[in-house]
């Protein structure tokens, strides 16, 4: 298969395998892949040839991180901010995104039986049509396949995708699924590109570069953060194995951090909605207040029927979401 | 065989925690040793020696203080090819030591940082901050001196619900104090602000987009988004810290805000200055 490298792993590698199973595992990796000009100027090849040798070591990445049961990866393809390179560039990352999905496409028996989701997150209009179109095509395809889950973020920035995210909550007001007062942190994360994952547990950034460059802001706020030298295109499995040894080192006390965080946004999530009763209760009361028991019944009524708005909004973004790639789909097959 | 794999596991993690146990009591000894035992053994034994060492003032015999230089301190920011207008210090460890980071702080300020905000995971600086603020002024006399006091001052940016900040004549450097509050719940506050605005037909959906909410995360005394972040501790996260505006903010780890010396943050600052950002380009 072209998007994962067929292969095992060798005694030694299969060994430390084992050993790292032991403790605790990421279950979400996500790869900041730097490096890939760096290493063409290294070689003394062309940029593009850095490119492709960087899709490749993808490639062998995906199939190192099934072997050691890593089974949802997401990396980041392209940046909006890779427009401002020079058009040669920028048109040669193109045609190479379009020759891979197109290969994707042509293996879809093996996709099938490795159970791959490909999912593409990102500003897609910001793309040529042609490429929107296969990327369509490729993520219609394995929609519904669950053992490993592939995210690659192209035409994509962390802020565009929060401001995209508020635009659809914003959408749902309209269309009154919602209210304001229902927007919290847990709906902004749902109506993320990444709404379908769950936050990445650890983040690897190579090339020595110390800095997020717009990349999953939001998602990996309590994500143990791996920054590693080597380029890219010369990742080995035992860079990735360095990455999960840090991640056991911060397991633990992340973990709390998490933990306290999600205790602090529940905290925060029921007093937004009492105060939503208290509002409620001043507006239809008849100035008689409401006993402590009428007053907790009023918030589990109001906390139920809020539930109820934003999964209907939930399943109608869904939806608009998945007419996107269809309509793409067909548009492409009447060409 | 499960067993054997586990036993290996549990050995290598023991090892690993021996071995940074072991860095960071070493680190700490070397430096006590250096800044007690070598000036006393260097002013005892080569006296004679050591008065001709052009750098004789480092080897003062030793209160473990540090030596005042501000002066040197001012001429190293502007030695440097780039220093951040913006700084975060991040403390990623249990017990914070108010007067290691009120030392942050004030060499910050005096290397001719424009803006330092100070954060922690659970919010203990914001709870106490006026704390923080007394050591901040104590740290300055100490290592300033009453004229270099004077010079460097601090400015508290106001969170809304702090006192009156601690006002002195010439506004060089604003400290600000982070919480977790200040990331992803004033995300969520813009876009309920937003979404009010659409539900009072004052604005669209399609209205919304990455300018109109940095210009609601970026009130009017906002300080630009943090060049560089240094956190302090072993764990390897941002913890939360204001994920909007730590976009190109480059991270650089430092073991331990205890303890922490003027040395480690120019360190820090010099590989600052030689990282490149290309943006995107």
């Amino acid at each position: 298969m072209s998007w994962i490298r067929e292969g095992e792993l060798n005694l030694i590698e299969k060994l430390t395998a084992n050993i790292l199973k032991s403790g605790p595992m990421p279950k979400h990796v996500a790869f900041i892949m730097d490096g890939n000009r760096r290493y063409a100027r290294k070689r003394q090849v062309e940029r593009q040839e850095g490119h492709t040798q960087g899709f490749d070591k993808l490639a062998e990445t995906l199939r190192w991180c099934l072997n050691l049961n890593i089974l949802e990866v997401t990396v980041y393809a392209f940046s909006i901010e890779n427009f401002k390179r020079s058009k040669d560039e920028v048109d040669g990352l193109m045609e190479l995104a379009k020759q891979k999905f197109i290969k994707l496409l042509e293996e879809q028996e093996n996709l099938e039986k490795h159970g791959v989701c490909i999912r593409v997150l990102g500003d897609l209009t910001l793309l040529p049509l042609d490429l929107q179109q296969h990327i369509a095509r490729a993520v219609v395809a394995t929609r519904s396949h669950n053992k490993c889950f592939l995210n690659v973020c192209f035409a994509y920035t962390s802020r565009h995708e929060i401001a995209n995210a508020v635009r659809e909550m914003a959408w749902g007001v309209e269309q009154g699924h919602i209210k304001s007062s229902d927007v919290s942190e847990a709906l902004l994360s749902q109506c993320l590109y990444s709404s379908n994952s769950p936050n990445p547990d650890l983040l690897i950034r190579t090339s020595g570069e110390v800095r997020l460059s717009d990349f999953l802001l939001w998602q990996t706020s309590h994500s143990c953060l791996v920054f590693q030298s080597v380029l890219w295109p010369e990742y080995t499995f035992w860079n990735l194995c360095e990455a999960i040894l840090q991640y056991q080192l911060n397991y633990r006390p992340l973990q709390k951090a998490r933990d306290q965080h999600q205790e602090d946004q529940a905290i925060q999530q029921l007093e937004a909605d009492r105060a939503c009763v208290a509002e409620l209760i001043q507006h239809c009361g008849n100035g008689n207040p409401l006993d402590a028991q009428r007053r907790q019944e009023a918030l589990l009524q109001y906390t139920a029927s809020r539930e109820e708005r934003v999964q209907d909004f939930l399943c109608a973004l869904q939806h608009k979401r998945d007419s996107f790639f269809t309509d793409l789909t067909s548009q492409a097959a009447l060409i | 065989m499960a067993l054997v794999y586990e036993f290996v596991w549990r050995v290598l993690h023991v090892l690993l925690h021996v071995h940074r146990t072991l860095i960071t009591w070493f680190r700490i000894r070397i430096r006590n040793w250096n800044s007690r035992l070598w000036p006393r053994a260097l002013a005892a034994l080569l006296m004679p020696i050591a008065v001709s060492f052009p750098n004789q003032k480092k080897f003062v015999p030793g209160t473990g203080k540090r030596v005042c230089r501000p002066y040197r301190w001012g001429a190293d920011g502007k030695s440097l090819e780039k220093l951040p207008l913006h700084i975060g210090l991040l403390i990623a460890e249990e017990e914070p030591r108010y007067t290691d980071i009120a030392n942050l702080v004030v060499w910050c300020m005096a290397v001719g940082i424009s803006y330092v905000s100070v954060y922690d995971n659970q919010g203990v600086f914001r709870r106490n901050s006026s704390r923080l603020m007394g050591e901040i002024v104590r740290q300055q006399q100490e290592l300033l001196g009453p004229e270099g006091s004077k010079q460097h001052s601090v400015d508290f940016l106001h969170n809304g619900t702090d006192k009156p900040g601690h006002q002195v004549s010439w506004c060089q450097s604003v400290l600000n104090v982070v919480s977790p509050d200040d990331g992803k719940p004033k995300i969520v506050q813009a876009a309920q602000r937003l979404c009010r605005a659409v539900e009072q037909r004052e604005k669209t959906s399609k209205d919304i987009d990455v300018t109109a909410l940095d210009s609601l995360l970026r009130e009017s005394e906002s300080p630009p988004d943090p060049e560089l972040v240094l956190k302090f501790g072993p764990l390897e996260s941002t913890l939360g810290f204001l994920p909007w505006h730590i976009r190109l903010t480059e991270f650089i780890s430092l073991p331990s805000h205890v303890d922490v010396c003027y040395e480690d943050l120019f360190n820090a600052l010099q590989r600052y200055a030689s990282c490149e950002q290309r943006l995107g380009k």
